[in-house]
């Protein structure tokens, strides 16, 4: 067809519902607000992992749907999770990302959370242990009894991430939301203890769900010489994408040829417990994050929508806690080739999401963005594309086609 | 420092400044001829966050040159990153036969892409801090890089990375 009129361009494209997305999706302020509340708040979200707070009154602190929120990890061990606010005149109490709450602050006491503001001390429970001049101020009218900070839900699981629910009473169990998407590697996370060994963020503008989109199909691997280079046999494009209930996604392994990539060794020597050498799952999950398991070194994105066009990724690269420094080298060596700032992929998976990002800002006309191949659910299938929207359609009430109009079924469901 | 220690520090000096200019020109052939074959090159940073003294990239002298010679079969940002140094400190050791120098070191990325060129293009973004940790080798009054560790203090790192610092 040659290129099209301003009619032609705005017509719905030749798909069933279900196989497009209109990018008032990805660039609404309205539609941004309402899935931070209707999902974000709503949904299980890892936020860390416990080794970044190994020892007890370590701490980290991170934000999910604009509440700041502060993980510690208690003489107990326990890792609990508390908004990172404090009830008296709402200042944020803790504002490094991490440390340990045994050393003593300005103005408060070790072992205590302390709002440096008006000295209000948290105990590792949340509990409220000290108001400065409290008889003197609040008489008998409000006590540390009453002023204890908001828990939230916190689980450690799935290879030790930490995960934080805003909501009280979510819709399902940690294990219910994402224990069989992590059946494919489960073994081998949950095999020994993990440690973070990086960390970089990138903050760009693009909606967040576009980042989730190109962590869902690998039909842009002609974006990468590495994989066009490593990973084009017949095994590689015979994984499949595997939908799973609440919108998340696998995608099968093969056997990795790093040793015919130019530069590159075989990387058989090193892997994960109980996970056979050079083979590589990919686990998406709803609403916003990504697990890759990739020969020795497991990556995780993570996700912080900043507004509808502006997104934080947290890039973490974990190995096996009991690695021999030798070991340990190699995982890191293994995981920046590809997937390190300064590797050969990353970049340019940001350049192609910021591109994205670039043509879809607030106001510019609405475009339909195709998520219509089918290839028997194989990798250049945009299946696990079309189950995410579904159920993003699903939590927002709003059909990924038109989204001012209420959310209905597609006439085929998505695999 | 001896004379002859001043005119060593003055050959490291000369090194540095000039793998700075051919680094911004991108001639990493070039840049890498001023590299001993032996030559250990990395990024590092230390982590707060995860408490953690992270290594965002190595590689010893075959793996550079099998890198930058690959860099043309890479989608990138065509930004090019333009490095500010100053040399703080240089050592000599006793025999004068390597030195050690720090240099404080700022790369900024010279906007041609953007996200829009049309809006972005010669627009100037901090793209990094740090320092150069560079250990070289002197033969014949002329300094050679033995190894080099990019120290940065950046740990948001957005597009525009393939490239060595």
């Amino acid at each position: 067809m040659p290129a099209r009129n301003h009619k032609q361009w705005m017509a719905d494209p030749n798909l069933p519902q279900g196989e497009w997305v209109d990018s008032r999706i990805y660039s609404d302020p309205e539609i941004y607000e309402e899935e931070l509340e209707k999902i974000f708040k709503k949904t299980w979200i890892p936020v860390c992992h416990e080794s970044e707070l190994s020892e007890p009154y370590d701490f980290r602190t991170t934000t999910i749907a604009h509440e700041p929120i502060v993980i510690t990890r208690g003489p107990d061990n326990t890792v609990r999770a508390f908004l990172n606010v404090c009830p008296h005149r709402g200042m944020m109490i803790e504002r490094r990302p991490s440390g340990s709450f045994l050393e003593g602050q300005p103005s408060g006491n070790p072992k205590r959370m302390t709002c440096m503001f008006h000295a209000w001390q948290f105990d590792m429970k949340g509990n409220c242990v000290y108001i400065s001049r409290e008889k003197e101020g609040y008489q008998d009218r409000i006590c540390k009894e009453d002023t204890g900070l908001r828990r939230l839900r916190c689980e450690v699981a799935m290879g030790g991430f930490v995960w934080v629910c805003l909501d009280d009473k979510p819709e399902s169990s940690l294990e219910e939301w994402a224990g069989k998407p992590f059946e494919c590697i489960r073994e081998s996370i949950d095999a020994e203890p993990l440690e973070v060994f990086h960390y970089h963020k990138a903050i760009i503008n693009t909606n967040y769900k576009l980042w989730h989109d190109t962590n869902s199909e690998f039909y842009h691997d002609f974006m990468h010489y590495h994989n066009r280079v490593t990973g084009f046999n017949d095994e590689y494009f015979a994984r499949k994408n595997i939908g799973f209930e609440h919108g998340h996604v696998n995608v099968t392994s093969f056997e990795v040829n790093y040793d015919e990539y130019e530069g590159f060794e075989s990387r058989e020597e090193l892997s994960f417990p109980k996970f056979p050498p050079n083979q590589w799952f990919m686990i998406d999950l709803f609403p916003g994050m990504n697990f890759n398991l990739r020969g020795s070194a497991l990556r995780c994105d993570i996700m912080t929508p900043l507004g509808p066009n502006k997104v934080m990724i947290e890039f973490r690269g974990l190995g096996v806690k009991s690695d021999s420094a030798k070991d340990r080298q190699t995982r890191i060596d293994h995981h920046n080739s590809i997937w390190g700032p300064f590797g050969r992929n990353l970049h340019e998976d940001l350049i192609g999401v910021t591109g994205q990002g670039a043509t879809m800002k607030n106001s510019t006309e609405p475009r339909r963005i195709l998520h219509g191949r089918h290839e028997d659910n194989y990798i250049h299938d945009e299946i696990g594309l079309r189950h995410y929207y579904d159920e993003w359609g699903k939590w927002m009430n709003r059909l990924p086609s038109d989204p001012m109009q209420e959310y209905k079924a597609p006439a085929v469901a998505a695999e | 420092m001896s004379a002859n220690g001043n005119g060593t520090a003055e050959a490291v000096k000369d090194t540095i400044y000039r793998s700075c200019l051919l680094l911004d020109e991108e001639k990493w052939g070039e840049w890498l001829d001023l590299c001993d074959d032996g030559f250990k090159y990395s990024i590092k940073a230390w982590s707060p966050e995860i408490n953690y003294d992270m290594t965002y990239f190595s590689a010893d002298h075959n793996h550079l040159t099998t890198m930058t010679e690959q860099l043309p079969k890479h989608n990138t940002d065509h930004s090019p990153l333009k490095r500010h140094s100053t040399v703080y400190a240089v050592d000599v050791d006793k025999d004068g036969k390597t030195a050690t120098a720090i240099t404080s070191l700022v790369v900024y990325q010279n906007m041609l892409d953007g996200e829009n060129s049309h809006l972005d293009s010669g627009e100037n973004h901090l793209f990094l801090v740090g320092k150069y940790l560079d250990k070289l080798k002197i033969e014949n009054g002329k300094a050679k890089f033995l190894e080099r560790e990019v120290r940065i203090e950046t740990r948001r790192l957005d597009k525009g990375s393939h490239w060595p610092i």
